[in-house]
């Protein structure tokens, strides 16, 4: 196997690796800060990805249409979290583990069948601008040219994701949420309102990778399925709460699963649950994230 | 007779009479009622018994339903064999896999069963030499004797559940029964008083796939075939939905959860596709009005229901 197809391999793992950390970074947020492990978080990527496709379809005739759309899922998400936290999340912060992952589920269950309602069984294709239309070549490895795109949104929502937690007012206090809601409660911040922004930040970065993976291929029901629990398993394998164990992970998932497919294609996302069951018997708090109260 | 054997008894006697009431569809769903309550009370064993949340117990059933799949078709065993064998290979499966997961606790153990879930799940749905991948295995028929009514095989599966409840039920009120209660409220005066907690999770768990092993071997011929889906994680929601709906806190709870799970569903997809969205509807509803589930609502009513069992959980974690 020559070097320009293993780089090759190398660029396409990348890629799927920045849309998953595109999902957990949201996932890994909310349960770090809220203990919420949200089920509903990949339907509300899908979402993410229709209400891109309703934007787009609506300002199809403007050259700026196809970029606009994608923040703009963003933040129709977004709204659709916020109502959610406001209205059910909130009452379940305090409630046993398994109703909380009974009621995100149930509203993954809701969503799923919402968006079906909405936008009906046909698949939705978004036809991209000239511009990004041809690959580019990369050390003679060709690349779809969006998925430079793809990789450079996934970085810039890193760094700002970083940026806000290390440089910001507000990112300091989810830091210290993190680590302890009670002592953040105790000095005067009023926990509720945190939990209601991050939450609704967390599906907005939701929303936002659901509007970047729209156009990479055509958007179909039953995607989000699937990628919920890989979203999961980045998140186990990165540490709840840690943005680069974030990070970390899903360059894990999508590289692995990217070389497998190589040489043992059924063995792909068999190895994936390997790996993802490994580190919790041997680290259940993940590569980089702290032991956490249970 | 002793009052809290009385509601057992007439729900037997009301599944042994009801076919003969009931248009065959509702015989159908009645089977399913049945196979599934098996499921989900096997379910319980690790979430009301033990206070663990598995969310890839649907493996277990997978693997017992494949067990006897792959007997039946491909080597023509008869179902009576297949049944102990199916049971015994999702008690090995468990043996392997529930080591490591009795190891965590909480969120750790249900993200690690699920984890494992998917990777039964990955393995039988790629595996398409010997499982037939996604294709899964067709031609699973009941044996001869039982005909191709529907009658026959319901009471087939009648008979083989009630002796697999009532085997949970010896369990579930045994010495190791009450062991997995005192684990279940406070794992380390448990650890205390001498007890090996993680042996005694583990054996729980290898149990409670067995008896899931059980009920899966019984969805195959019922189905006339089985799909890798019986092991995906969403299959794995389904007994958590049942146990969740009838009463954690209450032997039979699972098996009146799957009875209203399964009669809503076969209720609801008749005049609509929607049925994921009425079931989340439902749920959210269940948990934030009555999280006893409905047998923990009518406990204090109906004290023929009152059990031991039925004391809520007051310890967290």
């Amino acid at each position: 196997m020559d070097i320009t197809s293993l780089f090759a391999q190398f660029l396409s793992g990348l890629t799927y690796g920045t849309i998953l950390f595109l999902v957990a970074a949201g996932l890994s947020l909310i349960f770090g800060v809220m203990n919420i492990l949200n089920f509903a978080h990949a339907a509300l990527w899908l979402m993410g990805a229709y209400f891109s496709y309703t934007f787009w379809s609506w300002m199809q005739g403007y050259s700026f249409a196809f970029w606009l759309s994608i923040p703009l899922a963003g933040l129709a998400a977004a709204a659709v979290g916020w109502v959610m936290e406001v209205v059910l999340i909130k009452r379940i912060y305090k409630r046993e583990l398994y109703e909380q992952l009974l009621i995100t589920y149930c509203i993954a269950l809701i969503l799923s069948d919402t968006i079906k309602l909405t936008w009906g069984v046909t698949n939705k294709l978004i036809v991209r601008p000239e511009i990004i239309q041809k690959p580019v070549f990369i050390f003679g490895a060709p690349l779809d040219s969006y998925f430079l795109f793809v990789i450079a949104s996934g970085a810039a929502v890193a760094i700002g994701l970083w940026w806000f937690l290390k440089y910001t007012r507000y990112g300091h206090i989810v830091k210290a949420a993190v680590y302890s809601r009670e002592m953040v409660g105790a000095l005067g911040i009023p926990i509720p309102r945190i939990d209601t922004w991050v939450f609704t930040l967390g599906i907005f970065l939701a929303g936002f990778a659901g509007g970047i993976q729209a156009p990479i291929g055509s958007i179909t029901l039953g995607m989000d399925t699937a990628i919920i629990i890989q979203a999961f398993c980045v998140v186990v394998i990165g540490g709840f709460g840690s943005l680069l164990g974030t990070l970390v992970g899903s360059l894990i998932v999508g590289e692995v699963m990217s070389f497998t497919i190589l040489f043992w294609p059924e063995g792909a996302m068999v190895l994936i649950f390997v790996i993802t069951a490994a580190i919790l018997i041997v680290r259940p708090w993940g590569l980089f994230g702290t032991p956490m109260r249970t | 007779m002793k009052n809290k054997y009385l509601f057992p008894v007439i729900l037997f006697l009301l599944a042994v009479a009801l076919p003969f009431i009931v248009p065959e569809f509702w015989v159908h769903v009645l089977t399913e009622i049945l196979i599934m309550g098996l499921f989900a009370a096997s379910f319980n064993m690790i979430f009301g018994y033990m206070g663990q949340l598995s969310f890839g117990h649907a493996a277990y059933y997978g693997v017992g339903a494949y067990t006897t799949g792959l007997l039946m078709v491909k080597a023509n065993v008869p179902l009576l064999v297949c049944l102990p064998l199916s049971m015994l290979s999702a008690g090995l499966c468990a043996a392997v896999l529930g080591y490591f997961c009795v190891k965590l606790r909480g969120i750790y153990f249900a993200i690690l069963t699920m984890a494992f879930g998917q990777l039964v799940y990955y393995i039988i749905f790629q595996w398409y030499s010997f499982t037939g991948g996604d294709n899964g295995l067709q031609g699973i028929v009941p044996p001869a004797f039982l005909g191709k009514a529907a009658n026959p095989y319901y009471f087939f599966t009648l008979i083989v559940v009630t002796l697999g409840m009532i085997a949970l039920w010896i369990i579930s009120e045994s010495p190791f029964g009450y062991t997995m209660r005192a684990i279940r409220d406070n794992a380390e005066r448990t650890e205390f008083i001498g007890i090996n907690v993680q042996r005694y999770m583990h054996l729980n768990f290898i149990i409670a796939a067995v008896f899931a092993g059980l009920a899966g071997a019984l969805w195959g011929p019922f189905n006339r075939s089985v799909a890798p889906d019986l092991c995906s994680w969403q299959h794995s929601g389904m007994p958590v939905f049942m146990t969740v709906m009838g009463g954690p806190f209450n032997f039979l709870g699972p098996l009146i959860g799957s009875a209203i799970y399964t009669l809503l569903m076969a209720f609801v997809t008749s005049f609509t596709e929607y049925w994921p969205m009425v079931s989340g509807i439902v749920i959210i509803v269940v948990v934030l009005v009555m999280p006893g589930g409905l047998l923990g609502l009518l406990r204090d009513r109906l004290p023929f229901l009152r059990q031991n069992v039925g004391r809520a959980k007051e310890t967290n974690g």
